[in-house]
């Protein structure tokens, strides 16, 4: 009962409407923004009085804006490399090592889950400023880097602990070098792991504000940084237009993800 | 069961459907008041859709189920005032042996000093006085189905519904729980419908079993009225181990049915069924039925049917020695003999012997697309 | 790391090796500037814990204090209310439905939270559409403040954290037997029975999880505060932020910062032996 909805009577039209409004109030704020992005109203009217498509030329005319996408992506793409690169192997060592600690160490790489963010970037603030990576595209990969390693370890984690080690064997029984088995063998084999670290790694730094607030210099700005500077001094609907530009980018990344789920599960 | 029982459930004409399947397509059964009846079948024969239909988890389609000759359909579950075992482990398990068991009489609103008095005879009736302070989650399987029995019993049910309730459990448990469930039945006389698909369990516990198949009732009867006299190939499949053998019907008279087998040997078999003569057909045997002889040896007068064969393998079971024999045609056919089996235990593979059998122990089916005896 | 490997068999550590330079990376890049900050907290301007003090002293730190929890705990508490008929929904409607609802909330999840927050700062507004229509439909005379205090923080922190319920809550919810409810049923509960005895504690272990990881997240949450909020309700993490940016007062600052972290690791132990102690069996 309770468990099926036939069978749970009228309550389930409470469930129902709560299930609406919720999903309505998740909804709101992100079709609002999409329809306003083509409104013609400096003041972001609402309904529009007209319909332009002037604040994505404005956006797409300002070398800033673009810019700040291609620092974004420059970044999200050395953090996605890396975050796999120092992942895998913390990966490996968390699943197949038989040190002492094991547990403790498992905790530790999840713990920038944990430590609130605004606290992390004062603390790389005040070194960076110091060493001088402050601005500095290093300092944004590394920053970014802290946030994304806990997403690709427990990613690429679960699948290899999902991955039967006897496969691995058979592959060495067969003839074949241990790094020759790991890399023909089993990488393929959690390959939907390591995507999802990768896809997990660069969202996370693409959409990352509070780091990139304290580490951005004029010159050096993300794409999260330059909508928290625009916001910061008015709501100009060119916001609204790069945001719903986020929001497809969103999308295709979240349909892409689907996609290779369902055709890697027939 | 006796037959002069009220009948207490009452299944009419009931029909499920499932988008385009159909899971139960027209099953009528009386139920007896006291009586042990189980829904015999295969996964997906309708049994089990029909326990929840009754149970008020499932709308039918179609019909009707009466309780004491009212319709309950319209009656929710929990006023139904029945008793269950799942197939799974369903204890609360947030909750204490005794909690759960106590459940059902706390949402009853029955006072406190009624409900410790109550749980306690009823956990006593399953043997486990001594875990009421235990989690579900510190029990064995065994020990979980039972508090789930004493759950289902303590409010004193007409009527208990039990859904494979000993399917997850290993062989030996399932014996010993098997005759835990016999006593509390004959203890407290209440009616139980049980589903199984383990026709060893069916025949231990039932006063009379349904065999279900593709959603309908194929027979019900006692264990004895489906193991001596089949409605079809399909029961005796079912319950029991068989041999079919291929058969051309020859003639009919009023107690036989004669039937001339493959290589030409005309036997005879007892039918229910109308047969036309010339007709395909085929004629079942049990294998304790069947008896091997020494081929110069003189038959038993009894033996009225015989078939030569050629031994191919025999396997000493301790209480019995089974035998795989191969008829003129290429059949095997397994043959079980117990106590008189010292005259040919010397006989080696390729031995050409005698099988014979009396007429009366034999069936002639109609002709269906039937396999050779199943495992049970 | 190649000698680490041959001679594994009788180390101690074996296969810790490749585990290295994600630890290096992370010791130098968040243990030690953590360290160096907890340092300055009791170093600047003098040596002790002074900062400290003057932070759970002062009637203005206090004031942060309170804005702090109480959105904390009106966003949880909110959040529990709205998510977990929704975590329920899910499990409950048909497939098909339930993927419809679930691409909603992973939708607005994983949208920039800048794009979000800008979309109920507009809302929001005294000119927004929100006070617009409830003027036109003449149940206000005068544009509520919904933004630039507490109500709009509370509003933006609820539709952020509200994924972060439902998805603890759903995985709880659906990993419960539906016999449970069969069980129960026949047993002679009616509904509400059958939810406050059996389906509520058994959802506990997710509530708990779910309300614990909200209350954290929502203590230390700097974006929409700073964006949604007005400068007389500052939260803790724009304290922080301010002290440290605007003031340099780096010494106070990284004590709210330490105090932010002990109240975040306390509360995370809790989580963890929640779920470790909550899970049945």
């Amino acid at each position: 009962m309770l468990l099926s909805l036939n069978r749970m009577g009228p309550g389930r039209y409470a469930l129902y409407s709560i299930g609406v409004l919720v999903a309505l109030f998740l909804l709101f704020p992100i079709l609002f923004i999409a329809l306003l992005s083509f409104g013609s109203s400096q003041w972001l009217q609402f309904p529009p009085p007209g319909w332009t498509l002037k604040w994505y030329r404005d956006f797409f005319d300002d070398p800033r804006w673009i810019a700040a996408i291609l620092t974004s992506l420059k970044v999200g793409l050395c953090v996605m490399a890396l975050s796999i690169a120092l992942g895998l192997p913390a990966a490996f060592a968390l699943v197949r090592g038989s040190f002492p600690g094991r547990v403790a160490l498992r905790a530790f790489f999840t713990s920038p889950m944990i430590v609130p963010i605004v606290i992390l970037a004062i603390a790389l603030y005040a070194v960076f400023l110091r060493l001088g990576l402050n601005g500095t595209f290093i300092g944004f990969v590394a920053a970014h880097l802290i946030l994304a390693l806990p997403f690709s370890i427990i990613c690429i984690v679960n699948a290899l602990e999902g991955f039967d080690e006897a496969i691995e064997k058979a592959a060495i029984v067969c003839g074949a070098s241990k790094l020759e088995a790991i890399c023909r063998i089993t990488l393929p084999s959690i390959r939907l792991g390591i995507f999802a670290g990768a896809l997990f790694s660069f969202l996370i730094s693409w959409d990352e504000v509070v780091l990139g607030i304290f580490m951005a210099s004029p010159s050096l700005q993300t794409l999260p940084v330059k909508m928290w500077t625009t916001l910061r001094q008015d709501l100009s609907p060119v916001i609204a237009a790069a945001s719903t530009l986020l929001i497809v980018v969103t999308m295709a990344v979240m349909a892409l993800a689907a996609f290779i789920r369902r055709r890697s599960e027939p | 069961m006796s037959s002069t029982a009220p009948v207490l459930v009452s299944i009419r004409d009931l029909v499920k459907r499932f988008g385009p399947t159909t899971a139960v397509d027209g099953v009528s059964l009386d139920v007896a008041q006291g009586e042990f009846l189980t829904f015999l079948g295969s996964s997906g024969s309708g049994k089990t859709t029909t326990l929840f239909i009754v149970a008020g988890f499932e709308d039918p389609t179609g019909g009707d189920v009466l309780i004491d000759g009212r319709s309950v359909l319209s009656v929710a579950p929990n006023k139904r005032n029945i008793g269950m075992v799942f197939q799974r482990y369903t204890l609360f398990p947030h909750l204490s042996v005794f909690d759960n068991v106590a459940f059902p009489l706390a949402v009853r609103r029955r006072p406190r000093h009624e409900i410790e008095q109550a749980v306690k005879e009823t956990l006593a009736l399953v043997r486990l006085e001594e875990f009421a302070a235990r989690k579900p989650g510190q029990l064995s399987g065994g020990q979980q189905q039972r508090v789930a029995l004493a759950r289902a019993l303590v409010y004193k049910p007409r009527i208990l519904l039990m859904d494979e309730p000993l399917a997850a459990l290993d062989k030996k448990l399932r014996e010993e729980i098997q005759i835990e469930i016999r006593r509390i039945h004959r203890e407290l006389g209440v009616t139980i419908l049980y589903v199984t698909h383990d026709q060893e369990e069916a025949l231990r516990l039932s006063d009379r079993i349904a065999v279900f198949s593709h959603g309908r009732v194929v027979q019900v009867g006692s264990g004895a009225d489906l193991y001596e006299r089949p409605a079809d190939a399909f029961v005796a499949g079912f319950i029991g181990n068989s041999n079919f053998l291929p058969a051309r019907v020859r003639g009919v008279d009023a107690e036989r049915t004669a039937v001339e087998l493959p290589n030409g040997a005309v036997v005879a078999g007892r039918t229910d069924s109308a047969l036309a003569s010339g007709g395909e057909a085929s004629l079942m045997i049990r294998p304790e039925k069947l008896f091997l002889v020494n081929g110069r040896d003189a038959p038993d007068a009894n033996y009225d049917c015989r078939v030569d064969v050629t031994l191919r393998d025999s396997t000493y079971l301790g209480d019995s020695l089974q035998r795989e024999v191969v008829t003129p045609w290429g059949q095997c056919l397994m043959v079980r003999q117990t106590g008189d089996a010292e005259a040919l235990s010397h006989a080696g593979t390729g031995a050409a012997l005698t099988l014979c059998w009396h007429s009366g122990d034999a069936r002639v089916f109609r002709k269906t697309a039937g396999s050779s005896a199943p495992r049970s | 790391m190649r000698s680490t490997l041959r001679r594994g068999r009788a180390w101690p550590l074996r296969g810790f090796g490749p585990a290295l330079p994600a630890l290096v990376f992370l010791f130098v890049f968040m243990v030690a500037p953590l360290a160096v900050l907890f340092l300055r907290s009791v170093t600047e301007p003098t040596l002790g814990l002074g900062n400290y003090a003057e932070l759970l002293g002062d009637a203005t730190y206090g004031r942060v204090l309170f804005n702090t929890f109480t959105v904390a705990t009106v966003v949880t508490v909110v959040t529990l209310a709205l998510g977990y008929p929704v975590a329920w929904l899910l499990v409950i409607l048909p497939s098909r439905v339930a993927r419809w609802l679930f691409a909603i909330i992973l939708l607005s999840m994983w949208t920039n939270l800048l794009a979000r927050t800008y979309g109920w700062m507009v809302l929001l507004q005294r000119t927004g559409v929100i006070n617009r229509t409830l003027m036109d439909l003449g149940l206000i005379s005068e544009p509520l403040p919904l933004v630039n205090n507490l109500a709009g923080v509370t509003i933006g922190m609820t539709y952020i954290m509200l994924p972060f319920i439902i998805l603890p809550l759903h995985a709880t919810l659906s990993a419960i037997d539906p016999a449970i409810m069969q069980a129960a049923s026949i047993a002679g509960a009616r509904p509400r029975q059958i939810f406050f005895r059996v389906l509520l504690p058994l959802s506990l272990p997710g509530i708990g999880a779910g309300c614990l990881m909200v209350f954290v997240m929502a203590l230390g949450y700097y974006v929409t505060p700073a964006l949604l909020g007005g400068a007389s309700t500052t939260m803790l993490a724009e304290l922080i932020a301010q002290q440290v940016q605007s003031l340099l007062n780096w010494g106070l600052g990284s004590a709210a910062a330490f105090i932010l972290l002990t109240v975040t690791l306390i509360l995370y132990a809790i989580y963890v032996r929640a779920i470790g102690l909550g899970r049945p069996q």
